[in-house]
């Protein structure tokens, strides 16, 4: 069904029950003019939403009713018992209206003009002096005419012989039986027909004993709460018969407590009330009189059943309704399906959960330290309850982040309008659902951004014609899961950021000095827009630009535990990415324990657990940690992991300590920042917990390595650590620019991590520092000289079974003359080669850039690491020396079938280290490669009538990424066919998705030399395949 | 407290007539507290360290399902620290709305004062007293300073001069 139409009949249905209620208390005290406002309100609504949805039935009889409660507001009429009878029964008419409307979606057919008439009578009746007395200006009225009438409906226009004729008319059946409760008000009292206290008290008692034995009642009825029973029966009954319709109400549904009992059980339950009163010497059309007032309970008890089942009603619930194929009880359905609840409720209910959560994790602990407890099972359930209760809470909680996006086309357009431009708005993935507490919090950045995008990203129709874009500017919002985290995408393709527009305003502001500037990274720069108290508008326009823009956008996001990072291209335009955690709540923890301190790590981050066994301990197949100079790594599934010792990074221990304890088996949590995967050492692992996150104190906002702190299950409090933090903490004692402000550091550093690479540092022969790239050395190893033989005039040790040769590093160094060599094994394929080394000095994690191209064989050129100039060793010239076949070994030796006219590669990659690092290995793998460091200028080589087999790009470039590279290429151009892989450091799922969605054929990460050959080789053969 | 009379004068305690203050021992030196700025007096209670943090954080607590950050106040007014071994207690004061836990050797008693005992810090007294002390009251046989609760965890507005 229609959405619309669905909330339609959910709200329409909950006004007319108000209604229902009110103008019975109006009846009591006409007086109150509250009440009468009220239910004018609700009326009028609901005549307004029926006139808009284009209800010509429903809306007429509404509009009939408001014009007779109009007049009582006005004073014009008197409240009469008549007058609110005709309404009510106006009420049951859009009741029916509605009922039809959810089982067809169309209005039923019938004729309302009888009912129409006398509310109109009523309406004249009283207001034949105050003509004027017109008091709504009612637009919607205008065009709705009741097609069926053929006259527009307000009250003055009808003449009273017409309406005294539709009363002659159409009196039909169906109107008396429709007669509301309420109109039966003014009957003759019930209690006393019935034969007063006496007998109500005999029939209750006989009434709830037989419930306990009648087949299919007894079951909603405990036959060991009978005396309750009978109480609640004597009141009803009571309560009924002497027309207090409200007690009635309260009594009814507190008379089953059991789910399930619907209108059957409730026409069971009838019979049997009828049976026993006749019984009990009740007139037997005494007793259907009494019946038939039952039926005003009936919804309530039925309702009270169903509430029963189901406590809550969340979103969910209600789409579910809609999907529900029409059926008979539909009105009953629709009401229970959904039901509103204000949201403090829900806010109660999520802190007392959270409470309940804890105090359980409490029990479980308690539990746990006692053996055998009977305890056991019913805390198991206790558990799982509570789980359930729990994530059933949370979903109460979830709304599609749609809804926050709801305003923003809106906004969007106006913005058009006001600034003059040609924008449009896309909105991807607008059902992804988050907790509606950070829906709220990301309303308004989200707003604030769009805005941005729209007046500062997004250029003129004149400009982006000049720029060479579509006159149609473009803003993107994307919206999706990922790892417990939300991520949402704002992207433009607008002017972008301009550096230097921003260093000039960074100068103004005194932010930073020019010093500082140069140093940055334009990525750096463009950062600063995060800064309080920045706006980059040349002019204030209305719209944005009043300089608490973004640094307010990012303290709203950050306080709800959220990132923001931006990427933006001068001329392409900006990408703001934000990252959101799903809820603020709860979270699963894993508590460890380093110093006899416990901490909690949330477990999203935690990729996996790995237990290292101390040196002395360790077996053949055991992790265990090894020592490059002062750096501890980890070798894991052929990769080398970075570690951080929590101890250090805490302050325990320093790092001399730490290596002089004896027998440690250290357990080592594998976690995952962005791109940049370490270790984090800690002393214990204890188990996951679910824990509460609380914010730290103002004080320690500053300390990154905590994310917030909470209260464990045993009452401690613990801290919760970032590995955020963690590894910026890690990273920053490389680094070293302490100088930084806080919070911009570690944003430089969360956007810079990903760009750099992890740079193994030796020195052989020479007094300078080399480094190779960590990821290509295999293995670290200490080689006993005197285990190194030589043969044929090379050097030779055997390792693993086999043969290894050993190269010099250099040429004038010497191998030592005793103890143990340090060498850094390389792996192609079959070839194992050891390259000897003098000394490991440190494994850094720096942006590589090639400063100097060398010409030296061996080495690719110079680059500054570690603030030392570095030279960058190129493997394959020492592969080539210990393996004088190793070059000639690809074009023989692979079976995949190369050709001697070589494959024609083009590498793109704004990397020279990258560039200079892969020609050469795919020289050697026999591919003719020719080499450009930018997407332009590879799109160039295809003006100029270049054509290549093979395109290998990387994804990371400035101005045109990899992504919109290969879309280019896609997009029917000369290369549209050409085979194109992806080369990147991103290789996330999501990341590879991406590529293969922009056109690429292959995704490989960087530095995995092995894949991308294979890969290489691999879609040379569909192509040669195919052809 | 009666507010009987304000005096122009407003360098020196504006309001006339009897303040109450909770008076705590630190190293030997009694200060007064003001007893509507006090929560809680909480007796030795497990304190979880923070470390990295600044040294006069002593760690957060756990009151009554609240997480209060503890400040030893022996550091933050360059007091030597605790011997080994001695048990601290708190007394809990809030500030804007967040609870902290001011960690002092013993509590005692809590005394009504009239003001026309206070006086002002006499200037050569110890900057970082008197960053955080509104005055003195003279007690019969000792001085008692009073501390300003708002001034003594005003870290943010510290953080940002420094």
């Amino acid at each position: 069904m229609d959405d619309l139409l669905n909330e339609f009949l959910t709200e329409t249905g909950e006004a007319i029950d108000v209604v229902d209620v009110e103008l019975v208390k109006l009846e009591q005290d006409p007086n109150n003019k509250e009440v009468l406002d009220n239910i004018f309100r609700l009326v009028h609504t609901i005549k307004g939403t029926c006139g808009f949805l284009g209800l010509p039935r429903l809306e007429s009889v509404a509009h009939a009713s408001e014009n007779v409660l109009g007049k009582f507001r006005d004073g014009e009429l008197q409240v009469s018992e008549g007058a609110v009878t005709v309404i009510l029964e106006s009420l049951d008419r859009i009741k029916e209206i509605l009922s039809g409307l959810e089982a067809t979606e169309e209005e039923p057919e019938g004729d309302d003009s009888e009912l129409i008439g006398r509310l109109d009578v009523i309406a004249e009746g009283g207001a034949a002096e105050a003509e004027t007395a017109e008091d709504e200006p009612d637009t919607v009225d205008g065009e709705i005419i009741d097609p069926t009438l053929g006259r527009s409906l307000k009250a003055g226009e009808v003449s009273l012989e017409e309406l005294e004729a539709a009363f002659a008319n159409a009196p039909g059946p169906e109107e008396a039986a429709s007669e509301t409760p309420a109109a039966d008000n003014s009957g003759q009292n019930l209690f006393e027909r019935v034969g007063g206290e006496d007998t109500i008290a005999v029939a209750a008692h006989l009434i709830s004993q037989r419930l306990g034995n009648e087949d299919g009642l007894s079951k909603f009825f405990d036959a060991a709460q009978q005396d309750q029973r009978k109480a609640q029966f004597t009141g009803l009954m009571m309560a009924l018969f002497k027309d207090n319709i409200d007690a009635a109400d309260n009594v009814g549904r507190q008379l089953v407590t059991v789910s399930g009992f619907g209108e059957a059980q409730f026409d069971a339950m009838l019979k049997l009330v009828k049976e026993i009163l006749v019984e009990c010497q009740v007139d037997s059309d005494v007793a259907d009189e009494a019946i038939m007032i039952f039926e005003l309970v009936r919804e309530a008890v039925i309702n009270a059943s169903k509430e029963v089942a189901k406590p809550k009603v969340n979103k969910a619930g209600r789409s579910a309704a809609s999907n529900e194929p029409s059926g008979a009880a539909k009105e009953t359905r629709r009401t229970n399906q959904s039901i509103r609840v204000s949201v403090d409720l829900l806010e109660d209910l999520m802190n007392m959960v959270s409470e309940l959560v804890l105090t359980r994790n409490q029990l479980l602990q308690i539990t746990r330290n006692i053996d055998n407890s009977e305890l056991g099972v019913p805390l198991q359930r206790l558990s799982q309850c509570t789980t359930e209760l729990q994530e059933n809470v949370m979903k109460t909680r979830m709304q599609p982040i749609g809804n926050a996006w709801a305003k923003l086309p809106r906004i969007v357009r106006d913005l058009t309008v006001e600034l003059d431009k040609k924008i449009e708005l896309e909105m991807i993935g607008a059902d992804t659902e988050l907790d509606r507490q950070v829906l709220e919090l990301i309303k308004d950045p989200l707003t604030h951004m769009v805005r941005n995008s729209a007046d500062h990203g997004i250029e003129t129709p004149a400009e982006r014609i000049a720029a060479g874009k579509p006159e149609h500017g473009t803003i993107e919002l994307n919206a999706f899961h990922e790892g417990g985290h939300i991520i949402i995408e704002i992207k433009d393709d607008g002017r972008g950021i301009s550096a230097d527009k921003l260093s000039g305003k960074i100068l103004e502001k005194g932010l930073a000095s020019e010093g500082e500037l140069a140093d940055m990274s334009e990525a750096q720069i463009q950062k600063f827009i995060f800064h309080p108290g920045f706006s980059t508008a040349e002019t204030v326009t209305s719209v944005s630009g009043r300089g608490v823009g973004m640094d307010v956008v990012r303290s709203n996001i950050e306080k709800i535990g959220g990132t923001i990072d931006m990427v933006s291209t001068v001329g392409k335009g900006s990408n703001f990415a934000i990252k959101i955690p799903l809820t603020l709540a709860i979270v699963a923890g894993l508590i460890v324990k380093a110093n006899e301190e416990r901490y909690a790590i949330p477990q999203i981050s935690v990729l996996e657990l790995v237990r290292a066994a101390s040196k002395e301990n360790a077996g053949e197949n055991d992790h265990k940690i090894e020592m490059i100079k002062d750096t501890p790594v980890l070798r894991l599934r052929n990769r080398l992991l970075p570690l951080v010792y929590l101890n250090e990074v805490l302050g325990f221990n320093t790092r001399e300590e730490i290596d002089a304890r004896e027998n440690a088996d250290d357990f080592i949590i594998v976690s995952q920042v962005g791109a940049f995967t370490f270790g984090i050492v800690v002393d214990q692992v204890f188990d996951t917990e679910e824990i509460v996150v609380k914010p730290v104190a103002p004080i320690l906002k500053s300390l990154d390595i905590y994310s917030g702190n909470t209260i464990l299950g045993d009452g401690s409090v613990i801290m919760i650590l970032d590995p955020n933090g963690i590894a910026s903490l890690a990273n920053s004692g490389v680094t070293d620019n302490a100088t930084e402000d806080e919070a911009e550091k570690e944003h430089v550093r969360r956007s810079t991590v990903n760009e750099k690479e992890s740079m193994l540092v030796f020195r052989a022969g020479q007094e300078h520092q080399r480094a190779v790239p960590l990821s290509l050395v295999a293995r670290l190893e200490e080689i006993d000289v005197s285990n190194v033989e030589k043969s044929d005039g090379r050097l030779m040790v055997q390792y693993r079974g086999a043969l290894m040769p050993l190269v010099l590093a250099d040429k004038e160094m010497t191998l030592r003359t005793d103890g143990r060599q340090p060498v850094l094994v390389f792996t192609d394929r079959q070839f194992t080669m050891g390259l000897a080394v003098d000394e490991i000095l440190d494994i850094v994690e720096e942006q590589l850039d090639i400063k100097l191209a060398s010409d030296r064989p061996g080495a690719v050129g110079s680059a500054i690491i570690n603030g030392k100039a570095s030279e960058v060793i190129d493997v394959t010239h020492y592969l080539a020396l210990a393996f004088p076949d190793w070059l000639g070994s690809k074009d023989t030796s692979d079976e995949t079938g190369f050709k001697t006219d070589a494959e024609r590669i083009l590498v793109v990659d704004d990397s020279d280290f990258f560039r200079n690092m892969l020609r050469p290995i795919l020289t050697v793998a026999g591919y003719q490669v020719t080499t450009v460091n930018s997407a332009a200028a590879a799109l160039h080589l295809m003006e100029e009538g270049e054509m290549f087999d093979l395109i290998i790009s990387d994804v990371e470039m400035p101005d045109m990424n990899g992504f919109e590279f290969a879309e280019t290429i896609r997009d029917g151009s000369r290369w549209e066919n050409v085979q194109l892989v992806a080369l990147s450091s991103l290789s996330s799922e999501r990341d590879i998705n991406r590529g293969f969605e922009a056109g690429f054929d292959d995704y490989v990460a960087k530095f995995d030399k092995q894949t991308l050959l294979r890969s290489l080789a691999q879609q040379f053969k569909i192509e040669g395949d195919a052809a | 407290m009666n507010d009987l009379v304000v005096r122009n004068n407003t360098t020196e305690m504006a309001v006339v007539g009897k303040q109450d203050f909770v008076t705590v021992m630190l190293d030997g030196q009694i200060l007064g507290i003001p007893v509507l700025a006090v929560h809680d007096v909480l007796n030795a209670q497990q304190i979880t360290k923070i470390p990295k943090a600044q040294d006069w954080v002593a760690g957060v607590l756990n009151l009554r399902g609240r997480i209060v950050t503890a400040i030893d106040l022996r550091r933050r007014l360059g007091l030597p620290p605790n011997e080994e071994g001695e048990k601290s207690m708190s007394v809990v004061v809030e500030h804007n709305e967040e609870p902290y836990s001011l960690q002092i050797d013993k509590v005692g008693e809590v005394l009504s004062l009239e003001d026309q005992l206070f006086e002002k810090n006499p200037v050569t007294l110890d900057p970082r007293w008197r960053e955080v002390s509104n005055g003195i009251y003279r007690l019969k046989d000792q001085l008692l300073p009073i501390l300003d609760v708002d001034r003594l965890l005003a870290f943010e507005s510290n953080n940002k001069a420094a």
